[in-house]
């Protein structure tokens, strides 16, 4: 594989389907051979924008520009066939009237590969992604992983620049989800293309991408690493999004030190825990307070330290449990872990790790639109 | 979205903005000047006879609304109420029977499943002449049934009259709504069969949850049922006529045929026959704007068919079997019998008299220069063009029925289409002969009035409404995906279409050209009104001898015609086996089962 990564740049990218916006001015950069990973819920217009990449999509407005060529931009509008990528689809999109071997050429029809080339290197790919003794079939004759390796078979066979991935996980079952999601990072990263990748699927985002780019609304709310966006959280959207365990109103009592706060907890009377923030400065008053999971833990009752909770629910999970926490007033915690299981209706202390507490003021974020 | 593009691949189009927008409107222009040409403006020069008789100097009024009172008065008055009525009938027993046998061929191990399908396309290219022919010849006093031996003197009551009327028109009905239905099944995968029976459904509640499933399928047959229904003409010129049942068609030929002609009463009855088709149509681009049927995919699993037990399987095969013999075998026993049966219909006290004459006849004609050689020779030639002009607007159309579901625009086209199903050859033929004579038309768009060419567009315009509603379930199905995953991994437009949609259309494709094939060959109206002196079509040679004294060899004609028609069914599958990748052939393929 030869293939150097395109690089990809939207430029105030809109579109608009009647009256409804599915993308506002969206404008990112994806570096080349790099992984973006584009995670938000239904409706955010993260299809939306892959579409637009692939030239499935006209934009209404803005640009899209690929390896450095205008592709979407004023009167430009490049057809998908001379856009040089590949596209694996949600719903795999695999000719029925193809065998799985023919399926994966078709890509390499239009270069200028012999055909014995070809041929060799359709079986080369589908020896990689672990179908090749399924080369003769036709889809219908697979199961639905085996359909998705061959889509993935097919986007690695052009050896193109720029290879996007429409959610290819979300028709899978989690044991094969894992297994394809380490083939695909795995292999778009020998192939060196640029990869953009959508799901809903945050643990999906965080496994695959260099970058996230989070969208809701057609709106891109922050664009990081995978660690930024977890730790530092810009909005409160995404930290709610990428996994909370709680969510308070809080009291701000004063600032500490540069981005941290000190707040009054709601359940905890009088009990001042210590949080970051990463959205400016913080008025007087309610702000909310987002704790991750990772930064909760429990302990015995005696325990000195720490607020008082007690145990809703536990869950194995495997490797340990997984506790729902009562904490008083109405409030809980969930998905809080331990390597001891705590049973449920007992009482535990509870303490907060303050690099995983983030309060931020929602009011004063850009509503959706 | 490419609603008016003349692309055959919506999804590989561009999707809406200004520069779209802009061929959008240069496809849809397009698009209507070829329909204004070859169906709106000949039939709205008919039409406008309704109400201005002098525009075309058929009368003394520019504007009136005396002939619409005529028409809804009396006779006329009666034969559109009869059918309307008759086709609503017609058109619910055929969709019933044709959804019961496409489900327990396509979904069932009944007993020659593929004899059935056969069976089905021997009776869409039976045109109802025939088949009115044939039961006249089986049912007359002394005729073909007598000559086997049978009585059917307690038949002949009931057959010449409405329920007579309604069998012949169901027979001619069913083969429409059994492809439309067959289609949509053979796209739908087994997941909804499987949910349902997951979820404990029995096999009449599966078929019940199926049922709505496919509803887009079953109205769009209920609605070309219906309208086919409306515009036939060889019952209502037969069987309706002798037995003093009056229908539409007929009242509107004999208005026309008569002397003097009255042709703004026939432009009335011709309006209402159009109008009488919106009410289903509504109903069903109704369903049709909430629901995707966009099920055929590779992801899509071939169905698993019902297992009857062996009494079962022999009584749903003798129930399909019993259908066929009533619509098909029993027309075909009579001209058949009666293509060898020198008295039929004759009292004669020495009894039946068999004889070859007639079969010798059609090639060496007691009417010189009338044998059917040339005329079969120059209905095939315009089977082939026909059907195949056809085909290509077909797909265009089909695929902007189902480009934009629910839009303005889409409904407009089905509206039109479905409407132009319902209007009769014999008014196309007219509307021909009027606009096609314009003088204006003549000196600045085409000089082919009293040719071949005229007739074949005459023809395509026929055909094509209802090729396209054949057409358009099976298209909806295939994933817009296919063509976008074609697109994005480096095919053209051309070739994303030509490598992946076509494909997956060929069969129908195949079914569609041959369906439009046999039908010209044996269309009738058109062909009468328009066909070029000295350049007779088949089937107006064999009118020219059932409506003389040669109606034996008329009869021998016509089984000789549907032999043909036979044969060229059998050899274009044959070719399409041969030529074809055995992948082109999968699709809705019920044997691959994983």
């Amino acid at each position: 594989m030869s293939t150097k990564g395109a690089g990809v740049s939207l430029d105030r990218l809109s579109k608009e389907f009647g009256e409804k916006l599915a993308l506002n001015e969206v404008s990112l950069e994806v570096e080349p051979g790099s992984f973006l990973v584009l995670l938000g819920p239904s409706g955010s217009g993260k299809t939306t924008l892959l579409r637009c990449l692939a030239g499935i999509e006209r934009p209404s407005s803005g640009s899209i520009s690929i390896d450095g060529r205008l592709v979407v931009g004023g009167k430009t509008f490049v057809a998908p066939d001379k856009r040089h990528l590949a596209m694996v689809f949600q719903d795999y999109a695999l000719w029925p009237h193809l065998t799985v071997r023919k399926n994966v050429a078709f890509p390499l029809a239009s270069t200028a590969l012999a055909k014995s080339d070809r041929e060799k290197r359709c079986d080369d790919l589908l020896e990689r992604v672990g179908i090749g003794h399924l080369a003769d079939r036709y889809p219908n004759q697979l199961s639905g992983g085996e359909q998705q390796r061959v889509a993935l078979a097919r986007a690695l066979a052009a050896d193109v620049g720029l290879i996007l991935f429409d959610e290819p996980l979300s028709n899978l079952d989690a044991d094969r989800r894992e297994q394809l999601r380490i083939e695909i990072a795995t292999l778009t990263r020998e192939a060196g293309a640029t990869a953009v990748y959508i799901t809903h699927d945050q643990s999906e985002a965080f496994a695959l991408a260099d970058q996230i780019g989070v969208l809701n609304h057609g709106r891109l709310i922050q664009l990081d690493t995978p660690e930024n966006i977890y730790a530092k959280p810009t909005n409160s959207f995404v930290a709610r999004f990428t996994g909370v365990a709680g969510e308070f109103p809080v009291d701000v009592v004063r600032a500490t030190a540069a981005g941290h706060h000190e707040v009054v907890l709601p359940f905890a009377s009088g009990h001042v825990l210590r949080a970051s923030t990463s959205n400016g400065a913080l008025p007087d008053g309610k702000v909310s307070l987002f704790v991750r999971s990772v930064g909760v833990s429990l302990s015995a009752p005696a325990n000195d330290e720490g607020i008082g909770g007690v145990i809703r629910d536990v869950a194995f999970n495997g490797h340990g449990y997984d506790h729902v926490v009562d904490v008083g007033d109405g409030f809980s915690l969930t998905k809080i872990f331990s390597n001891l299981r705590f049973d449920r209706g007992r009482n535990v202390k509870v303490c907060f790790e303050p690099s995983s507490c983030f309060v931020m003021d929602a009011s004063r974020e850009v509503p959706a639109t | 979205m490419a609603l008016g593009t003349l692309e055959l691949t919506p999804a590989t189009s561009p999707p809406a903005s200004g520069p779209k927008k802009r061929r959008t409107s240069l496809g849809g222009v397009l698009i209507w000047i070829v329909l204004t040409l070859l169906i709106i403006a000949p039939v709205m020069c008919f039409i406008l006879l309704a109400v201005s008789p002098r525009i075309f100097s058929q009368g003394s009024q520019w504007f009136t609304f005396t002939f619409i009172r005529q028409a809804f008065a009396g006779y006329s008055g009666r034969a559109i109420f009869n059918s309307f009525w008759v086709a609503t009938v017609v058109s619910l027993f055929a969709v019933a029977i044709a959804t019961t046998i496409a489900w327990l061929v396509h979904r069932t191990n009944i007993l020659g499943r593929r004899f059935w399908t056969i069976a089905m396309w021997l009776l869409l290219m039976m045109p109802t002449w025939m088949m009115t022919l044939g039961w006249t010849d089986l049912l007359q006093p002394f005729g073909a049934a007598k000559a086997l031996g049978i009585n059917t003197h307690f038949i002949y009551g009931e057959f010449f009259g409405p329920t007579g009327i309604i069998v012949v028109l169901i027979a001619a009905a069913l083969p429409f709504a059994y492809f439309v239905v067959s289609a949509g099944l053979q796209g739908l995968g087994p997941e909804y069969e499987d949910a349902a029976r997951i979820h404990g459904a029995g096999w009449r509640r599966t078929f019940q949850t199926i049922l709505p499933i496919i509803a887009p399928a079953i109205l769009s047959a209920f609605a070309i049922s219906f309208a086919e229904t409306l515009s036939d003409f060889g019952v209502a010129f037969t069987l309706g006529y002798h037995s003093h049942f009056p229908l539409a068609t007929y009242t509107l030929f004999s208005a026309i045929s008569n002397f003097p002609a009255n042709f703004s009463v026939a432009a009335v009855i011709a309006a209402v026959l159009i109008l009488m088709v919106i009410p289903p149509i509504l109903l069903q681009s109704r369903v049709m704007r909430s629901r995707s049927y966009a099920v055929l995919s590779g992801r899509t699993r071939a169905p698993r068919r019902r297992e009857f037990r062996p009494l079962a399987r022999i009584v749903a095969t003798l129930g399909v079997a019993f259908v066929f013999f009533v619509t098909l075998g029993v027309p075909i026993l009579g001209a058949v019998v009666g293509s060898f049966v020198e008295n039929l219909g004759i009292f004669s006290t020495t009894g039946i008299h068999w004889t070859l004459t007639y079969y010798s006849q059609v090639f060496h004609p007691n009417i010189s220069g009338k044998a059917l050689g040339a005329p079969l020779l120059l209905s095939n030639q315009l089977g082939f063009f026909v059907a195949t002009g056809t085909g290509v607007l077909a797909v265009i159309l089909a695929r902007r029925l189902i480009a934009s579901p629910g839009s303005w625009s889409q409904r407009i086209t089905d509206i039109f289409l479905l409407g132009s199903v319902a209007i009769p050859g014999v008014v196309l033929g007219v509307g021909y002969i009027f606009f096609y004579n314009l003088p204006f038309i003549t000196n600045n768009v085409a000089n082919i009035y009293k040719t071949l060419p005229l007739l074949m567009l005459a023809l395509i315009a026929n055909a094509v409404p209802g090729q396209t509603r054949f057409m358009a379930g099976p298209v909806s199905q295939i994933q817009p995906s296919l063509a976008e995953a074609a697109r994005v991994h480096g095919a053209s437009r051309f070739r994303a279409w030509s490598a992946t949609s076509l494909p997956l259309m060929s069969r129908v494709l195949l079914w569609g050209w041959l369906l439009t094939f046999t039908k010209t060959l044996s269309e009738l109206a058109i062909s009468q009104i328009l066909y070029p002196p000295s350049q007779e079509p088949a089937p107006v040679a064999i009118q020219s001898y059932l409506s003389g004294f040669e109606s034996g060899t008329g009869t021998a004609m016509t089984v000789l015609m549907l032999l043909e028609m036979l044969g060229v069914i059998v050899i274009a599958l044959a070719i399409y086996r041969v030529a074809t990748p055995k992948g082109w052939r999968r699709i809705g393929w019920t044997g691959a089962q994983t």
